[in-house]
C-alpha cells in the first residue's frame, strides 16, 4: 500500500507518495492557482501516474499547508510547521534548526529527537523575504525567478536593499537599475536582505543556534544565492535536500503512514 | 446609535432569561450588566466620567458618577464589528496607523459623536502612556476638566500615601466640577460591597483552578477588568455569586467547562475582542481550555471601609502591568503554577509597545517553568487585519507542539 502527503501552499501544491518502507515513489509540484481543488487533483493524479498506481492503492492521505482543509480524502490535516519538521528529520537525522521559506511564509523551527517541534516562529505581519517577495523582485529585474539563484555570481556585495516592505523594496530595485547597478549586485543585495530577516527569526527561536545542524526547506531553498547568503549570515553550512519544496508533503506522507498503522 | 445597541442588547438578554423561566448563565448575567452599563453611559441622564484603566471606579460610583475606562468602548466597537471605519477617523486626530487600535477606535468614536460627553475625565499613568494620551485628547475634544492620577511604580508606604493623597484630591475635583460631595457613609457601604465581591471573585478563581476546570474559555473572558467597573454595586456581588454557584455546581456534577479537557492554556494581556474562530478551534479540535487570563487575578487585599484611600491606592499600584517587567513575569509564572498551565498565548496586540516590547522576556520567563509561549501578531480590535488562515496555522502548530511535550505539571 501507499501513503500520500499533500501540501497546498500559497504558490504551489505538492504531493509525495511513499511506500510502507518510507521510500518516496513519486512526487509532483504544480502551481496552486486560484482553484486549489483542481491543483490538488492534478498533483495527486501526477504522482499516481508516475508511480503507476490508482487511488485504491493509497491507504491514507494527510494534508498540510494553508489549503489543508480543502483535501477531501484526508485522514487528518497537520500544519506545515509540524510536517516540515517531520519530513526534514527523516531526511537529515540530527538536524536541529529548520528554516522553511515558502510562498508567503518564512519559518524557523527548533527540532529535537524527542519532540519534533520544540519551538517555532513565523514571519510577522507581512510576507517580506518570502517566495512572493522574490517573485516581485524578479519582475522588477525582468529576470526569470528560476534563474535568480545564480545571478549573484561575481557580485562584490556593495548593495543593500533596506526596505522591509515588498512594494518599497521593488521601488528600491527599480532605482538601482536606473542608476546602472549590475543585476548581480542587486540580486546579492536582495539575497542578503532575505538572509538578515531569516537570521533574526532563527535567533528569536534558538538564541544559541551556533553549532547546531541547520537545514532548509521550502521553494526558496532552491535558490542557491539565498542559501549562500543565509550560510554567510549564520556562519555555517545549511543542508538542503534534493527537493526542498516537497519536504512538507513528505512529512505529511509520513504522518499518513504512521497514523493509518497505529 | 450605541444607545440603541445597548438597549436592544439588554432587551434581548432579558427576554432570553424570561424564556428560560428566569434562569441565566453567569456569562449571560455578565453580558446583561455590560448592556446596562452601556445604557447608563449613553442615556444622557447620568453624569459620566471617562477614565483610565486603573481609576477607582467604586469611589466614583460612591459619588454618583457612571465611570468607565475608555478602552471599553474600543472593545465594544470591535465586538459589534464597527471598529474598522471608526478607527480610520482617528487618523484625522494625528494618530499613526501603527498606534494601538483600542485608542484609535476611542478617538474615532469621539470624532464621530459616538461617545457621550463626560462631566469629567480621570486619566491614569498606568497601564500605558497611550491610554493617558487618549484621555488627554478626549479632554480637549470635549473641553472637559481632566484629573490625572500619577500611579507610582513601587508600593512603598510613601508611594501608597502619595497615590492615596491624589485619590482624596480626586474627590474634591469631582465635587468642584459636578457639585456632588463625598458622602462618607455611602463610600463605606460601597467599599464593603467591593470587598464582598473581591472575596467571591477569589473563590471563583480558586474553583477555576480545578483539573479539569469548571470554566470554559469564554466564561471568564474580559471578566475581572470589566468587573472593576461594577465594583461597589449590588450587581457586582450578585454577578460574582452567580459565577461561584455555577462553577461549584459544575464541579459537584463533575462537569468540566470543556468536555474531556486535555490542555490548559493561559491568555496573556487582553483577548481578541472581535468575533473569531480561534477559541472554538482550541476547544473543539484540541480539547484545550483557556483556564486563566493574565488580568484575571485579585492582586490586592481587602480595603478598609472606614479609611479606604490607602487600600484604593494599593489596589491601583498592584496591577501586574505596573512597574518592572519582572514583576509581571513573576505574576505569570504564579498563574502557570496555580492553574497547571501547559501553554500560553500572547496576542502582542499591534501598537501596544508594552505588550510587544516585553514579549521576549515574558516568553523566556514562562519557559523557565516549562510553559511554551505562542506570540501572535494580532490587532485585538481591528478585524480588518485578521487573516484567519495565518492565525489558525500558528494556533494549530502550537497545539501540535504541546501535544508532543510532557505536561510540566505531571512530572513533579
Amino acid at each position: 500500500m501507499y501513503y500520500l502527503g499533500i501540501d497546498i501552499g500559497s504558490l504551489s501544491c505538492d504531493a509525495v507518495l511513499i511506500d510502507e518502507g518510507k521510500n518516496v515513489k513519486a512526487s509532483s509540484v504544480v502551481p496552486t492557482g486560484a482553484r486549489n481543488r483542481e491543483s490538488i487533483a492534478l498533483a495527486t493524479e501526477i504522482v499516481m501516474s508516475r508511480a503507476g498506481i490508482t487511488g485504491r492503492d493509497v491507504k491514507a492521505t494527510v494534508s498540510t499547508g494553508y489549503g489543508r482543509d480543502r483535501v477531501e480524502e484526508k485522514i487528518a490535516s497537520v500544519t506545515e510547521i509540524t510536517c516540515h519538521a517531520k519530513g526534514m528529520q527523516a531526511l537529515r537525522a540530527g538536524a536541529e534548526v529548520l528554516i522553511d521559506i515558502g510562498g508567503q511564509d518564512s519559518k524557523c523551527i527548533h527540532m529535537s529527537d524527542k519532540t519534533a517541534v520544540v519551538n517555532f516562529a513565523m514571519n510577522d505581519k507581512c510576507a517580506a523575504g518570502t517566495g512572493r517577495f522574490l517573485e516581485a523582485m524578479a519582475r522588477a529585474l525582468q529576470v526569470d525567478i528560476g534563474e535568480m539563484g545564480g545571478l549573484d555570481k561575481g557580485a562584490r556585495g556593495g548593495v543593500t536593499i533596506s526596505s522591509m516592505c515588498t512594494v518599497f523594496a521593488e521601488s528600491e530595485v527599480v532605482s538601482l537599475i536606473a542608476e546602472g547597478t549590475g543585476v548581480n549586485e542587486i540580486v546579492k543585495g536582495l539575497n542578503r536582505s532575505i538572509a538578515a530577516r531569516t537570521v533574526s527569526l532563527v535567533k528569536r527561536v534558538i538564541p544559541d543556534y551556533q553549532g547546531r545542524p541547520v537545514a532548509m526547506s521550502g521553494g526558496v531553498a532552491k535558490n542557491d544565492g539565498v542559501v549562500r547568503a543565509i550560510e554567510e549570515a549564520l556562519g555555517c553550512s545549511v543542508f538542503v535536500p534534493d527537493m526542498p519544496d516537497t519536504v512538507g508533503a513528505f512529512g505529511a506522507a509520513l504522518f499518513a503512514l504512521e497514523r493509518s498503522t497505529q | 446609535m450605541l444607545i440603541n445597541y445597548f438597549d436592544d442588547l439588554e432587551k434581548g438578554i432579558v427576554s432570553s432569561i424570561n424564556d428560560q423561566g428566569g434562569k441565566a448563565s453567569p456569562r449571560k448575567l455578565y453580558s446583561l450588566e455590560i448592556a446596562r452599563l452601556g445604557k447608563r453611559l449613553y442615556s444622557g441622564s447620568n453624569k459620566v466620567a471617562w477614565c483610565g484603566v486603573t481609576a477607582p471606579f467604586d469611589l466614583l460610583h460612591a459619588m454618583g458618577l457612571t465611570s468607565c475606562f475608555v478602552e471599553f468602548i474600543g472593545a465594544m466597537l470591535a465586538s459589534t464589528g464597527m471598529a474598522g471605519s471608526i478607527i480610520e477617523e482617528s487618523d484625522h486626530a494625528g494618530y499613526s496607523s501603527d498606534a494601538c487600535s483600542y485608542h484609535r477606535a476611542i478617538m474615532g468614536a469621539a470624532m464621530k459623536d459616538l461617545m457621550p460627553a463626560p462631566e469629567i475625565l480621570v486619566g491614569t499613568t498606568v497601564p500605558c502612556s497611550g491610554g493617558l494620551a487618549v484621555i488627554e485628547n478626549l479632554a480637549r475634544h470635549f473641553d472637559k476638566p481632566l484629573f490625572i492620577l500619577h500611579i507610582p511604580q513601587g508600593d512603598s508606604d510613601s508611594d501608597v500615601a502619595y497615590l492615596a493623597s491624589q485619590m482624596k484630591d480626586l474627590t474634591g475635583f469631582v465635587t468642584e466640577h459636578t457639585g456632588i460631595a463625598l458622602d462618607r457613609g455611602r463610600l463605606k457601604a460601597v467599599i464593603e460591597k467591593t470587598n464582598e465581591a473581591r472575596g467571591i471573585v477569589n473563590e471563583i478563581f480558586d474553583l477555576a483552578k480545578h483539573c479539569p476546570s469548571p470554566a470554559n474559555s469564554k466564561d471568564l473572558n474580559n471578566f475581572l477588568i470589566t468587573m472593576a467597573l461594577f465594583l461597589g454595586s449590588d450587581e457586582s456581588v450578585s454577578l460574582a455569586r452567580a459565577y461561584r454557584e455555577e462553577f461549584a455546581q459544575r464541579l459537584s456534577e463533575n462537569r468540566s467547562g470543556v468536555h474531556d479537557e486535555k490542555v490548559r492554556l493561559l491568555w496573556i494581556q487582553n483577548r481578541i475582542q472581535f468575533k473569531n474562530p480561534l477559541v472554538d478551534t482550541l476547544e473543539k479540535e484540541y480539547r484545550a481550555v483557556i483556564v486563566s487570563d493574565e488580568l484575571n487575578s485579585i492582586t490586592w487585599g481587602p480595603i478598609d471601609p472606614d479609611d479606604p484611600f490607602e487600600g484604593l491606592a494599593r489596589r491601583a499600584i498592584s496591577i501586574p502591568f505596573n512597574g518592572v517587567t519582572q514583576r509581571r513575569i513573576d505574576h505569570l509564572k504564579q498563574l502557570a503554577r496555580n492553574y497547571k498551565i501547559q501553554g500560553a498565548i500572547n496576542p502582542c496586540n499591534w501598537g501596544c509597545r508594552q505588550g510587544t516590547g516585553t514579549r521576549g522576556l515574558v516568553e523566556a520567563g514562562l519557559r523557565e517553568v516549562g510553559v511554551p509561549v505562542l506570540n501572535l501578531e494580532v490587532d485585538c480590535v481591528d478585524e480588518r487585519k485578521f487573516t484567519e488562515g495565518q492565525f489558525r496555522t500558528r494556533i494549530e502548530a502550537f497545539m501540535e507542539m504541546i501535544q508532543t511535550r510532557p505536561n510540566p505539571w505531571q512530572q513533579h
